[in-house]
């Protein structure tokens, strides 16, 4: 897809080795991917207005071609819920970024703003992830999240491209698959939308061979019929 | 349009592989041999090679290189290539890495295609032996020589014996071809392959080629992928590898998907504990073990990754011997009721399927056997069962489709039971197409009866669990083989 090509080719000009957040999602979302609706905004005013399009509550993530680690430098705010606690948000946001740069001995550059999502409905966490093997190439990483993925390390992969009956053993071959099928009472997830999300993201970095690292993480997955939902994207390319 | 194009594709590709196929083969079946760095000298590695050579097995001419001789062990001995008086299809080279390169340029005045570098002190031991390494690969490219090695000890064709290890027979026995079903094992290491030919010797496994790639630098795991393949004297290809150069995985991962349809691939890969050399900045790149991607990509490709030689060589012999499993249900068939339990615990460890007979089996079972066997899953015909009992309970098990692999358990001490068992279970696997692994537990006599069941093509195994490790390698590839079609009926948590 073209647009993928430009995304990169803007952040390799600017001697980015991963793109902006607002720039993962449109990718993912040209490859069909679900992700919550976005926007970006450039002063608090313009982030309550997108905010009000895109409804609360809403997501505010600074957007800057320094920061990749965003949370590290305080620039992610959750569950903004009214007018008033955007424009807060957003000015937090833009402080604690300057602050990063002074601590840093960077200057951090700011005029692109914020990234406005909307804060999605709390579901089963997912990783999906892709990494570049020296041997194998592209390989792509299912996990569930959380302490599944962080301390049990309860992953699976599979090289690109696999087929769809291959992304159907990954959600079942890891060893946490049961609370996939719904325990304790709870209905079963959506496996059939994290088929599309793995088989989506195959697609893209097939197409996409400049792609190095990849995380959706976490990804939502809903009630059987809800679909999933990407909602923090990171992608790192070759410069 | 498109589909003539894809043809197209296909047959540019068949061709290419035809045409390695046909460059690799000469290490197979060369007719005509030089040992470069032949030597007088008693137990040394130039010694030895040339001694594989003057068997009266190998039938081709053999032809010395040393300036320092004129005849080694009989044979002619000629200060280079050019000075032989006939044509030369293979060169083992075993004389040191940095006269390598002239050797290199003699093999290609020869006009010679195939050389195998035994010799070490190439990329294995730093910068200096690496360039050494790319002048000869250089030279080989320029004028169309494939090499397998450096720092290798080459191959073993048990049909040709072409014989190229520098281990002396008497320390290091040599496999045999079977007339069933015969092995083929490409290995990394040359001290693994040397210790395997000598294990499979003993063990009367049949083995058809031993490759010993060393470092890898032309010949690697893709092309003997390739090659035995189409090879009709391998049923089975093992490889054990630490790893691959950049990139070779995958070229590895494309050749086997289309192979492993057709013949069972077996891997052994060590460096399991080792991470992706990468700098990781993703959570994914940081969770991702280099390991673990092989492990991915041989599940995607069907190649069946053995934890050891032993339990490669478990599976080999079955998937060598027996048809892919069609289901995952297995009988056990037994004349002693521990021997029973206890292979039916590690059928069951495997995540295979142990169901019991159905009521209407039971039934015509109980009808022709004795009151006092137990029928159930295992069946015990009991101890002083002979085979007329082995052969009522496999002709309605069969017949009732209720099983996909039959694994038998013999206890040959008891008086009763004797040899015609063997012809009992090849007559049954050979009508029902089910396969058969049998387990006996002894000594010598066990032993023995069991290197006689195997040439009758009974893989036959000395313990439950080894047994459960062929039984389950036999589903495992019928799932490969079958794919939907394989009737799965266990989906255990965690497979």
């Amino acid at each position: 897809m073209k647009i993928a090509k430009k995304i990169f080719e803007t952040a390799r000009s600017e001697n980015r080795s991963f793109v902006l957040e607002n720039e993962a999602k449109e990718i993912m979302r040209a490859y069909g991917i679900p992700v919550p609706p976005f926007d970006t905004a450039t002063t608090a005013d313009e982030a309550v207005e997108k905010s009000k399009e895109i409804g609360f509550p809403v997501v505010l993530k600074i957007l800057s071609k320094d920061i990749l680690h965003k949370s590290d430098a305080g620039g992610v705010k959750v569950n903004l819920r009214t007018e008033d606690e955007v424009r807060e948000a957003f000015q937090t946001i833009m402080e604690n970024a300057r602050k990063y740069g002074e601590e840093h001995g960077i200057d951090v550059d700011l005029s692109r703003g914020v990234f406005v999502s909307k804060f999605a409905d709390e579901g089963t966490e997912v990783i999906i992830g892709v990494t570049r093997d020296p041997q194998f190439g592209h390989a792509i990483m299912f996990g569930l999240g959380g302490i599944f993925v962080e301390v049990l390390k309860d992953v699976t992969f599979r090289l690109i491209p696999l087929t769809e009956s291959d992304a159907r053993e990954m959600i079942r071959e890891i060893k946490a698959a049961k609370i996939l099928d719904g325990i304790r009472g709870q209905p079963p997830r959506d496996t059939d939308a994290l088929v599309k999300v793995i088989l989506a993201v195959s697609k893209m970095v097939e197409e996409n061979p400049e792609i190095r690292e990849l995380d959706c993480n976490p990804t939502f997955v809903y009630e059987k019929g809800n679909g999933a939902l990407v909602v923090d994207a990171r992608i790192l390319i070759d410069v | 349009m498109r589909s003539k194009q894809t043809i197209e594709v296909f047959a540019r590709r068949m061709a290419v592989s035809q045409n390695t196929n046909d460059e690799i083969d000469i290490f197979f079946s060369a007719k005509s041999v030089a040992i470069y760095g032949a030597s007088a000298t008693p137990n040394s590695v130039g010694q030895a090679i040339v001694q594989n050579f003057i068997k009266p097995q190998f039938t081709g001419r053999v032809y010395a290189v040393n300036p320092k001789y004129s005849q080694v062990l009989g044979i002619p001995c000629y200060p280079s290539l050019q000075d032989i008086p006939d044509e030369i299809d293979m060169v083992v080279v075993a004389v040191p890495a940095r006269i390598t390169p002239r050797v290199f340029e003699d093999i290609a005045a020869k006009g010679v295609k195939a050389a195998i570098v035994i010799s070490g002190g190439f990329s294995e031991t730093g910068p200096r032996g690496a360039e050494l390494e790319d002048q000869i690969v250089k030279i080989a490219r320029e004028n169309g020589i494939r090499v397998i090695g450096p720092n290798c000890v080459g191959v073993i064709d048990t049909t040709t014996h072409i014989d190229t290890f520098f281990l002396p027979e008497y320390r290091c026995s040599r496999p045999r071809a079977s007339n069933v079903a015969n092995i083929s094992l490409v290995s990394q290491s040359g001290a693994f392959a040397a210790a395997i030919a000598d294990w499979t010797a003993e063990l009367g496994i049949g083995m058809s080629k031993i490759i010993s790639l060393g470092n890898k630098c032309d010949v690697d795991d893709d092309d003997l992928l390739r090659y035995l393949a189409a090879d009709d004297s391998t049923q089975v290809i093992c490889f054990y590898t630490e790893g691959y150069d950049p990139g070779k995985g995958r070229s590895f991962f494309d050749t086997a998907k289309e192979v492993t349809p057709h013949k069972p691939v077996i891997v052994v890969k060590s460096g399991r504990g080792k991470r992706a050399k990468e700098a990781a900045s993703s959570h994914t790149g940081s969770l991702a073990g280099s390991d673990q991607v092989a492990g991915a990509a041989y599940k995607q490709a069907g190649v069946i990754r053995a934890d050891n030689f032993e339990h490669m060589f478990d599976m080999a012999r079955a998937l060598a011997m027996q048809p892919p499993a069609r289901g995952d249900r297995v009988l056990m068939v037994t004349n002693g009721g521990g021997l029973g339990v206890m292979t039916t615990d590690a059928l069951e460890a495997e995540g295979l399927a142990i169901p019991h007979p159905s009521p209407e089996l039971t039934e015509r079972l109980q009808e022709r056997l004795p009151s006092y066997c137990a029928i159930g899953n295992p069946i015990d015909v009991v101890g002083d069962s002979d085979s007329s009992r082995y052969d009522i309970v496999f002709e309605e098990a069969l017949k009732s489709g209720e099983y996909d692999i039959v694994v038998v358990g013999m206890l040959l001490q008891t008086p009763t039971l004797g040899m015609d068992i063997t012809n009992v279970i090849a007559n049954h696997q050979r009508q029902s197409g089910v396969p058969f692994v049998a387990v006996a537990m002894g000594g010598a006599f066990t032993s023995k009866a069991g290197e006689i069941m195997e040439l009758m093509g009974v893989p036959t195994y000395a313990t439950g669990e080894k047994a459960a490790v062929a039984a389950k390698a036999l589903a495992t590839y019928g799932e490969i083989k079958y794919r939907d079609k394989f009737r799965r009926t266990l989906f255990p948590d965690n497979p």
